[in-house]
């Protein structure tokens, strides 16, 4: 099959989903997200099949490599976990949107991101700084109307603005650095960068260094590393709770990708390796310290699970500071598994008490085992993986990585990294603590979950633990 | 004599414009300004780096296919961000960036 079908189809799916919104505005809006979410699976089922290489038209643009098939796949999930996330949020949103009719406006936040779905699958093949760019922004103007969807929600606008700016800001040096790039080498291509790199006299080599440092910039900004990392905290405890979902997981990947794919490239020359991946290890250095010590002192769970996503973005730079080693890349596509699971785990529980309490501080979970036993559990898997502590997806996510460090002897990295493990035990067993041995502040309700619920955060549990015991398959798919 | 150095410093100056312009003004229309002026700055870098470079004596029009993308795609963010910037005016009254204070820790 040509691989180009499987965006085309979710694609199609969109838009067919969008006409049957507008020409029949009397239909429930949860099915709209059931269609959505059994297209998008037909579609995963699809990436199984047998591919053909690209066509020659496509070929310079669109690579369909293990790497590629992985993140494909991943995407997909993700999508189809932020749908799932989104039914349970229908009354947030009927109440963010102001509207002559209840339920107006619910029926796209389920489609968007499939589009958001689609982009993403372009982008994980990409290998032309043109497919890249437009792919990037497809996805990125899908998040500002997603993140500033509850419209009568200040909070919610006020994120997306922020976005806006900050990511069309990043859009600039981002294209800034491609261009000087293409005025160097002379391709737009990142398959070939590197044959290009190689040719050139060493009078180009500030120009090169240039527009890597403005994609880095950009790339950095997507994966929130240290010094770009200041809009991730506002956006994500302003976002509805799905989205923040999917941005913290879907973009943050998307940008591990593109890093991937262009650092690959600067390895193969080595005097230019040298100076990015010196960057790369002191970057991740300052992005574990920043994300760990920020992450101790919050008091509100979104803003927690914001800066504890900072830290995470520290553990897979260490990875990247890697790329030599053989396991890199199966480390990293291995640890962004662990943290889809353990992270979406962690939204929906976190969705569900909002609603429940009122509020998204931590003191809202205090005698949260009373009121649900599952949501308590849930939330201790989740804080433990995310914590990385033995039998959970997390400590494998964290020991490859580790590996793969040593492996390339990155021992300053290593002690860095093993004391901001520490720190994260600290906070995110504070979240347990609260939960089990402390009394709640008001009179406490019992939560009572919808089946589909019930079987997802179950799933999501079975998955943390299964990986933390038998991690071998996300490896091999990516060797 | 307008050589390629000459686009470029154009182009580093209009970008460094926008850039200055993003960072202190504070009304968030005239930042979207600026950052359309980012953009077009480096539309003009790639125009000229495309025009300049030759390959097999033909002119290397790769990225003038992207500087069309960038159009594109500054128009949607421009039309994204025009709107959201009305829902924001409607329900806070204010287009300044130092207004957008509501989330600290």
């Amino acid at each position: 099959m040509n691989p180009l079908f499987l965006e085309l189809t979710v694609v199609l799916l969109g838009i067919a989903l969008l006409m049957v919104e507008a020409f029949f505005p009397k239909l429930c809006k949860k099915r709209l997200a059931f269609v959505g979410m059994g297209g998008l699976f037909f579609v995963l089922l699809l990436t199984w099949l047998p591919m053909s290489s690209v066509s020659i038209e496509s070929a310079p643009f669109y690579t369909i490599d293990n790497v590629a098939l992985f993140f494909k796949r991943f995407m997909i999930v993700t999508t189809i976990l932020t749908l799932l996330m989104s039914l349970d949020y229908i009354p947030v949103i009927e109440r963010g949107i102001p509207g002559e009719r209840l339920g107006a406006g619910v029926g796209e936040f389920f489609i968007l991101p499939i589009f958001a779905c689609a982009s993403l699958m372009w982008l994980v093949s990409a290998v032309s700084f043109i497919l890249l760019f437009v792919s990037l922004e497809c996805m990125t103007v899908v998040l500002y109307i997603s993140i500033s969807y509850l419209r009568k929600d200040p909070k919610s606008l006020e994120a997306g603005t922020k976005y806006l700016i900050l990511s069309a800001l990043t859009t600039g040096f981002l294209i800034y650095g491609i261009s000087w790039i293409f005025g160097v080498t002379g391709t737009t291509s990142i398959a070939h960068l590197a044959e290009s790199i190689v040719l050139l006299p060493a009078s180009s080599m500030t120009p090169l260094l240039f527009g890597t440092g403005l994609i880095l910039v950009a790339l950095c900004f997507k994966i929130a590393a240290f010094p770009f990392q200041f809009w991730l905290p506002d956006v994500y405890q302003g976002a509805p709770t799905p989205i923040t979902a999917f941005l913290s997981i879907a973009s943050k990947a998307a940008g591990f990708v593109l890093l991937l794919r262009f650092l690959e490239q600067l390895y193969l020359i080595p005097t230019l390796g040298k100076k990015v991946f010196a960057i790369t290890t002191l970057l991740a250095i300052v992005t574990l310290l920043f994300g760990n010590l920020a992450a101790m002192a919050q008091t509100n769970m979104k803003r927690l699970l914001a800066y504890s996503s900072i830290a995470h973005t520290g553990y897979i730079l260490m990875a990247v500071a890697s790329i030599g080693a053989a396991l890199a890349v199966p480390a990293i596509g291995f640890y962004l598994v662990a943290y889809l699971a353990m992270t979406s785990l962690a939204f929906i529980v976190l969705m569900i008490v909002t609603e429940t309490s009122g509020g998204d501080e931590i003191y809202c979970f205090q005698g949260l085992h009373e009121r649900s036993p599952l949501l308590a559990a849930a939330m201790t898997v989740a804080m433990i993986s995310l914590a990385g502590l033995p039998f959970s997806a997390g400590f494998f996510g964290k020991f490859f990585i580790f590996q793969v460090a040593f492996q390339q002897g990155h021992y300053g990295l290593l002690a860095v990294a093993t004391l901001s493990v520490v720190a994260g035990i600290y906070y995110y067993l504070k979240v347990v603590k609260a939960m089990y041995w402390k009394q709640p502040s008001e009179t406490c309700t019992p939560i009572t979950l919808s089946k589909l619920t019930t079987v997802l955060i179950s799933a999501l549990i079975a998955v943390i633990i299964i990986l933390g015991i038998y991690p071998t398959p996300i490896l091999m798919s990516l060797q | 004599m307008i050589t390629l150095s000459h686009y470029l410093m154009a182009s580093g100056l209009l970008f460094s414009l926008g850039l200055a312009g993003v960072m202190l003004r504070r009304n968030i229309i005239i930042i979207l300004m600026c950052l359309e002026m980012m953009l077009s700055a480096v539309n003009l870098s790639i125009v000229a780096f495309s025009r300049y470079s030759i390959v097999h004596g033909h002119q290397n029009y790769d990225a003038q296919v992207l500087v069309f993308f960038i159009i594109t795609v500054a128009a949607a963010e421009i039309a994204v961000g025009l709107a959201i910037i009305v829902a924001l005016f409607r329900s806070r009254q204010t287009t300044h960036s130092e207004d957008l204070n509501s989330m600290k820790f």
